[in-house]
């Protein structure tokens, strides 16, 4: 073992949690090493937020959001937190070992507490013509705006949901035009979606975001809502969306760049590989590690914070990283943690527009499991609909079995794409819940290491 | 109706199980099989499907001889598909001149013994078989006719072909209790009370429990997981299983391009857990194996590693024969290396089961051999 690879706590992300957590553990003493993939801090929500500091253009059309993230980023820097970047986690080990990769060679380093701070990935889309070239999801798209400070003019837009319309809206602001804009979200709502609509009082600013970024897109773009039966055309790329609007009619849009979205789930597969338990979130439609108002997760020294718990929001993710960085504080010291009511409270508010936002913008059906015998569900493998139905009609108990039958989830991707489409089918075909279904068992690497990295593992350990 | 003691009930829906309830289906037995989880779920679903009689211990090699005739006639005889097997060649190369003379004395016992089926080639030789490998051997023993398998395919193929004959499968259901009463086994299992004449207990790493309820006198078995890793897809440079002398690493392309690298390393059994834990850094040492043969896998990514379940015994042999109370049979503790064995061994337990004489001594497999030591 090395001199100096143990740390009091590591912390995996360096997005708003992950921050959090490491200026609130550094300061109470320990010593926090960051470890993140990306070549800055900043995570999903705050990408490159250091780099486009001088970049005037970019604080306006990412808007104060975005820019609000600024601070936390000063705040780490002038911290005591080590940050390491560019560094693929990709297994935690027995005794809080944490694996990476980084610059083409594994390493590890030993933890006295870590932190799972790895966020939120994008629900994948299984609709028809979703893996033809020219088709986006719409967090890479912002993902270009941040990060190069360009994106694709003249692209049609199809989804709904928080970052959907956000990510409208930026292209909007950095002047880019928009063709279409084709909302799935219902066209009418429910009487519950008012009841819901109360607590999410307590966060009025995000309510009225939504508003006003909503009456901006109606008046700069050609705005369809309530479209179902959304389908990308294409033979060797997408040409075009086609749909049907709120009336019934058949569209099609021509288009080259097409950006789609049905919102974002917890990036669980460090969570999964580690082996916490999770539980079926019927609300949020995914799975959640199971872990207490802390982040304390069913193994000893393991935290979760952020989105990677269950989606909150950026704002919820500071807090949870600072709630866990407090309770492994509190544990160090041999104190018991801090005021659970106040922290509950405030915890409270800060997710209280959730179950507003969550059931508004439940995926649709036909987003989740394909209408088309014909569309893709495992992309790795290429796998369609009817394949997976397939070998569903076989009579697998779940997920795992599957892969025997069909390969789903065998892939370089290890299901982090199809484990929910396939969960999906099998419920739609078989009636069994979805939590007695469960989820793709996630194996180690959850990120690509190569042969080449892992044998210099050896080499290092043989050398000391 | 026939009698419950006609019935026999095989414990296990592994390689082992399967395959003893196909041989006992085919010869028109009673045959029930009883399985905790689902059929192949644990090392016979998972292993690296080798099917190697290259480098058996000697007295192994007359059950692993006649196991490879089943293989040749899988699809003939049994109605397995084909391609779930592939025979090409193994080849265990000597990268140093320890791995050379654990080769050459190898070969030398072999011969002493009778047996023709390895032989030794020099490095020119390993070379223009392999024409990819990126390092210089000091020769190396080869197989024709060994090769891979896809594991759950042929384990799944066994209990089919088993079901075609008439035998019954209950899959999620567990053995709690196993007890002789008079003339009959009674089985307990979460589904129930089943009456057997004779039990065949296939239980993998789980085999001691079983035994132990049994009332038999206690056996030496340990739980471990070794673990195997798998990469992308990479053209194709290596048509054979490959293995270093004086090493565990074990080597494979499959069909679809991917690497499949691992075998001997281990990580702990979680049984609690039902499942093997995940070490990937100990898999370190065959990744540099495997870059030494071939540097071009360097580059490739590892999608997956994993790992099974298996029971070991102190000998490395297997534990096949009669129990010590009536109408009881084993055939477990296959020690990572039961795969191939599989369907000899079925058909030996079949044998057994019937009170016929197996076609080959299974004098070395013993229950009881570790009566002494205890
Ligand atoms: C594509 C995308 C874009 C989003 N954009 C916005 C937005 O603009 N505004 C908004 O309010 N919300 C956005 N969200 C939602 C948003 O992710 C969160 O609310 C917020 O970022 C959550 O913060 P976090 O700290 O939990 O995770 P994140 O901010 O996602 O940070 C997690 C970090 O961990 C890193 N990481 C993950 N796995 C590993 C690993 N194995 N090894 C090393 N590093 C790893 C990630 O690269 C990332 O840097 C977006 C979500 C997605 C998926
Ligand atoms: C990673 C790995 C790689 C390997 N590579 C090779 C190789 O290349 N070549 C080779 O020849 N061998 C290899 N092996 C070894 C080989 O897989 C095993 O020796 C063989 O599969 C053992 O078969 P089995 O039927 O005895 O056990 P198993 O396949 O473990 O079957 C035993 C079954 O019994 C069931 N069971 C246990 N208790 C109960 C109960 N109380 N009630 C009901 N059911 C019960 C279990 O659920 C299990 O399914 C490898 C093993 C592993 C794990």
């Amino acid at each position: 073992m090395k001199q100096g690879s143990y740390h009091d706590l590591v912390i995996i992300g360096a997005g708003p949690a992950g921050l959090a957590a490491a200026i609130e553990a550094s300061a109470g003493g320990l010593t926090t090493l960051v470890l993140d993939d990306q070549p800055a801090p900043g995570g999903q929500v705050y990408r490159q937020i250091v780099q486009n500091a001088n970049s005037r253009s970019a604080r306006g059309y990412l808007g104060a959001d975005y820019w609000s993230g600024h601070e936390l980023a000063d705040a780490f820097a002038r911290s005591l937190a080590e940050l390491r970047s560019e560094c693929r986690v990709w297994q935690i080990g027995k005794d809080r070992d944490v694996f990476f990769s980084q610059h083409g060679k594994a390493q590890k380093v030993r933890a006295g507490a870590v932190l799972i701070a790895t966020g939120a990935m994008e629900r994948a889309m299984p609709i028809a013509g979703w893996t033809l070239p020219g088709v986006m999801s719409v967090g890479a798209a912002q993902t270009m705006l941040k990060s190069s400070g360009s994106g694709a003019d003249g692209a049609v837009f199809a989804g709904s949901g928080p970052l959907f319309y956000l990510t409208v809206w930026q292209y909007l602001q950095a002047g880019l035009t928009v063709r279409a804009v084709i909302d799935t979200a219902p066209a009418r709502l429910g009487l519950r979606h008012y009841w819901l609509a109360l607590p999410a009082l307590l966060q009025p600013g995000l309510l009225l975001k939504g508003v006003r970024w909503r009456r901006e897109i109606r008046r700069k773009t050609r705005y369809i809502s309530g479209a179902r039966s959304v389908g990308i055309v294409g033979d060797s790329r997408a040409t075009g969306i086609r749909f049907r609007d709120a009336r019934g009619g058949e569209l099609t849009i021509a288009a080259e760049h097409i950006f789609i979205h049905q919102g974002v789930v917890p990036n669980v597969n460090l969570t999964m590989a580690t082996e916490l338990d999770h539980r079926w979130c019927p609300r949020q439609l995914c799975w959640h590690p199971r872990t207490d108002i802390f982040g304390q997760s069913s193994v000893a020294g393991v935290f979760v914070a952020g989105d990677g718990m269950g989606i909150a929001g950026a704002g919820a993710a500071v807090l949870s990283g600072r709630l866990a960085a407090r309770r492994i504080l509190a544990g160090k010291n041999g104190r018991s943690s801090g005021v659970p009511l106040f922290w509950r409270l405030l915890k409270f508010r800060q997710t209280a527009i959730r179950p507003f936002l969550d059931t508004l913008f439940t995926p649709p059906q036909e987003w989740r499991t394909p209408e088309d015998d014909t569309t893709i569900v495992c992309r790795c493998e290429a796998l369609t609909k009817a394949d997976v139905m397939a070998a569903i009609a076989m009579g697998v108990s779940g997920p795992n079995q599957l892969k025997g039958y069909c390969r789903a989830g065998m892939g370089r991707c290890q299901g982090r794409m199809c484990s929910l489409s396939v969960q999906n089918l099998i419920h739609d075909h078989t009636g069994v819940p979805e939590d007695r279904i469960g989820h793709l068992r996630i194996r180690p690497p959850i990120r690509p290491l190569t042969v080449g990295e892992l044998a210099a593992l050896v080499d290092e350990d043989a050398s000391e | 109706m026939r009698l419950n003691r006609d019935r026999v009930i095989i414990i296990g829906g592994g390689i082992q199980g399967c395959a003893a309830a196909y041989f006992l289906a085919r010869r028109g037995q009673d045959v029930t099989l009883i399985e905790k989880d689902h059929i192949a779920r644990h090392a016979s679903g998972v292993n690296a499907g080798g099917v190697r009689r290259l480098g058996r211990d000697l007295v192994e090699i007359p059950l692993s001889l006649a196991s490879m005739d089943i293989w040749q006639s899988l699809e003939s005889d049994i109605g397995v598909h084909a391609d779930a097997f592939h025979p090409c060649f193994y080849v265990k190369v000597a990268l140093d001149e320890a791995g050379q003379k654990l080769g050459l004395d190898r070969i030398d016992s072999l011969r002493k013994a009778g047996f023709q089926h390895e032989c030794w080639l020099d490095d020119a030789d390993i070379r223009k078989r392999l024409p990819h490998l990126s390092c210089r051997t000091r020769g190396g023993i080869l197989v024709e006719g060994d090769g891979w398998a896809v594991p759950w395919r042929i384990v799944q193929g066994f209990a089919a072909a088993a079901a075609r004959h008439g035998a019954s499968l209950i899959e999620g259901c567990r053995v709690l209790n196993l007890e002789f009463d008079k003339e009959c086994w009674q089985v307990t299992t979460s589904q129930g009370l089943f009456e057997a004449g004779q039990v065949v207990n296939c239980a993998g790493a789980w085999a001691a429990d079983l035994a132990r309820q049994a009332g038999e006198p206690v056996m030496p078995l340990s739980a471990h997981a070794p673990m195997l890793a798998v990469t992308e897809r990479r053209r194709p440079i290596l048509p054979a299983v490959m293995g270093v002398l004086g090493h565990t690493l074990s080597l494979k392309q499959l069909d679809t391009g991917q690497f499949v690298i691992g075998g001997g390393v281990r990580a702990r059994a979680d049984m609690q857990a039902n499942r093997g834990e995940v070490a990937i850094p100990e898999l370190a040492a065959s990744m540099r194996l495997a870059t030494t043969l071939f540097a071009d896998i360097a580059s490739a990514p590892i999608i997956r590693c994993w790992s099974g379940i298996e029971g070991y015994m102190p000998d490395n042999l297997p534990v096949i024969g009669r129990g010590s109370k009536p109408g009881l049979v084993h055939g477990f503790g296959f020690s990572a290396h039961g795969f191939q064995l599989g369907p000899g061994v079925g058909e030996a337990l079949a044998d057994l089961v019937m009170g016929q004489q197996p076609r080959i001594s299974l004098e070395p497999f013993r229950p009881d051999r570790f009566e002494a030591d205890t």
